[in-house]
């Protein structure tokens, strides 16, 4: 053998062979990512934070692909595994504080395209995404989970390692708190509906 | 505000599940009863409704910065990079006592050898990094061949390698020096430290196989001290590297705490040129080891592709089995 030409000799018999689960995997990333992403995006309120934890989400999920059920939940699992790497995001000093800071701005920016024509003021949406954003983090992230991507509460339970109860008394607390913030702010049709 | 009756406490759970839509025909019941004659959870109800319309909206809208493209185009690259360098490994039993070895999409990319019982030592879980996963099934055809050789019944092992392990430029220059020497020769340190072109550098060359991420497989055990000593292997294990070689028809002898290469019952023959000789032949009694190539038997010399000296012929006066 010469120097250079490296090791790798004829004959490669049967080393390969887990390219059934990748592709898998392949499949697994097209479908789910983007709304990963947009999860984490809500989550930091920072395309950049939610760039970073997309991608340890499902750098993850891979390492830990081939011991899935195979008739597992594979969204809510993603969410459960997005939801821990945010969790670490925000026990990180500081980080929570300038995500929330962020938010106010980039949510106020976005306000007017996000009315979609309901012509809310765009400080109602301002005023919302501030206090969602300085909800406690586990209301926060079961508020999310829930009302932005309809979860259920098991599998909002799932993601946050407690019980389906716990998890919807989290949501709820969340709805409260946010309700409260919006007072006299939210468009309320005169008559009620029911 | 929020309703303060404790009628409206007990029901206020029912109503924001009514407002977003997830109660049941019970609580739904309920709720509408209650608030038709209770004007503040009337309101409540409207605010909660209000407040679920409001996030509808939200979780329709597009955000501007909702462009997953770049966070997409690097997780494939990233994947890309994890999946080459992740390591699937078994552990088996072999002649030579319990073995790892380990596998990335690249090649085989670890060969260890394991003490009988016990966890994996750290230097071990280091070389297999964080992301490799237990995968006898993976790793059970290079074992079926690895047991073959160290049984004696194949003598090479045509794998292809993972050589990212390697500590530096260096090491892989020394180990693929080392991965040239054939089936049954063996050298000194000298000699790879001169084959590489690095005479001085015999220690760095030791260490350099001391770390040899494959053993067997770079067959580090093919290389000894100058004096003929096999000098070290794995850690303390210098008899497993007598019984590879012996297996590879190299005899060596017991000499204190180690073994002995006798030179002047070996085939030998300088290192680059084409023919093997008795090591009385010419000049080479004096020459150093660290120069030549030695066998232990003519079959594995000419296996190698040499042949037999046409000025002292081995092949006619062998040397005494």
């Amino acid at each position: 053998m010469q120097p250079g030409e490296g090791f790798t000799l004829a004959g490669s018999r049967g080393l390969m062979g887990r390219a059934m689960a990748e592709d898998a995997f392949e499949a697994v990333v097209a479908a789910h990512h983007a709304e990963i992403r947009r999860y984490l995006l809500r989550v930091t309120a920072r395309a950049s934070d939610a760039d970073d934890l997309s991608q340890e989400t499902f750098l993850r999920a891979f390492r830990a692909y081939r011991g899935l059920a195979p008739d597992a939940n594979v969204r809510a699992w993603l969410f459960a595994i997005a939801t821990n790497v945010g969790r670490n995001h925000f026990r990180a000093k500081g980080r929570r504080r300038r995500a929330y800071e962020a938010a106010a701005l980039e949510m106020a920016a976005d306000a007017p395209d996000r009315a979609d024509g309901r012509l809310l003021a765009g400080e109602t949406w301002d005023r919302m995404e501030r206090v969602i954003g300085a909800l406690p983090t586990k209301q926060r992230l079961a508020f999310i989970m829930r009302k932005m991507h309809e979860l259920d509460y098991t599998e909002i339970g799932a993601s946050l390692a407690c019980s389906e109860e716990s998890a919807r008394a989290h949501v709820f607390q969340a709805l409260r708190k946010v309700r409260r913030g919006l007072d006299g702010h939210l468009p309320v049709e005169t008559e009620s509906r029911s | 505000m929020s309703p303060l009756h404790p009628v409206c406490r007990v029901i206020e759970p029912d109503l924001l599940s009514v407002a977003a839509g997830e109660a049941g025909s019970t609580a739904t019941a309920r709720v509408q009863a209650h608030v038709a004659d209770c004007g503040p959870c009337r309101e409540e109800l409207a605010q909660y409704r209000a407040l679920e319309g409001m996030m509808q909206t939200l979780r329709r809208a597009p955000r501007g910065d909702d462009d997953a493209t770049l966070a997409r185009a690097q997780l494939a690259s990233r994947l890309a990079d994890l999946r080459s360098r992740m390591v699937s490994f078994g552990i088996f039993p072999s002649p030579l006592g319990r073995i790892l070895i380990g596998r990335s999409e690249q090649g085989v990319a670890l060969v260890q050898y394991l003490p009988a019982s016990g966890g994996l030592p750290d230097h071990v879980r280091r070389l297999l990094g964080e992301d490799a996963v237990e995968d006898r099934a993976a790793t059970e055809a290079l074992q079926a061949e690895l047991t073959e050789y160290l049984e004696g019944r194949r003598a090479r092992l045509d794998w292809p390698l993972d050589l990212r392990r390697m500590r530096s430029g260096f090491q892989r220059r020394v180990l693929e020096a080392t991965a040239a020497l054939p089936y049954g020769a063996v050298t000194s340190y000298a000699g790879i430290a001169a084959r590489i072109g690095s005479p001085a550098a015999v220690r760095p060359v030791a260490q350099a196989l001391r770390w040899n991420p494959l053993p067997i497989v770079i067959p580090c055990h093919r290389v000894i001290g100058s004096s003929g000593a096999l000098t070290g292997y794995a850690g303390r294990h210098v008899d497993l590297k007598q019984r590879l070689l012996a297996v590879e028809g190299v005899r060596a002898v017991p000499a204190r705490d180690d073994f002995r290469i006798d030179r002047t019952a070996m085939y030998t023959m300088m290192t680059g040129d084409q023919e093997y000789c008795v090591p009385t032949c010419g000049s080479l009694p004096s020459q150093p080891l660290s120069k030549l190539t030695l066998f232990g038997t003519r079959e594995r010399a000419e296996a190698a592709g040499f042949a037999p000296c046409t000025v002292c012929r081995p092949d006619l006066h062998p040397l005494p089995a």
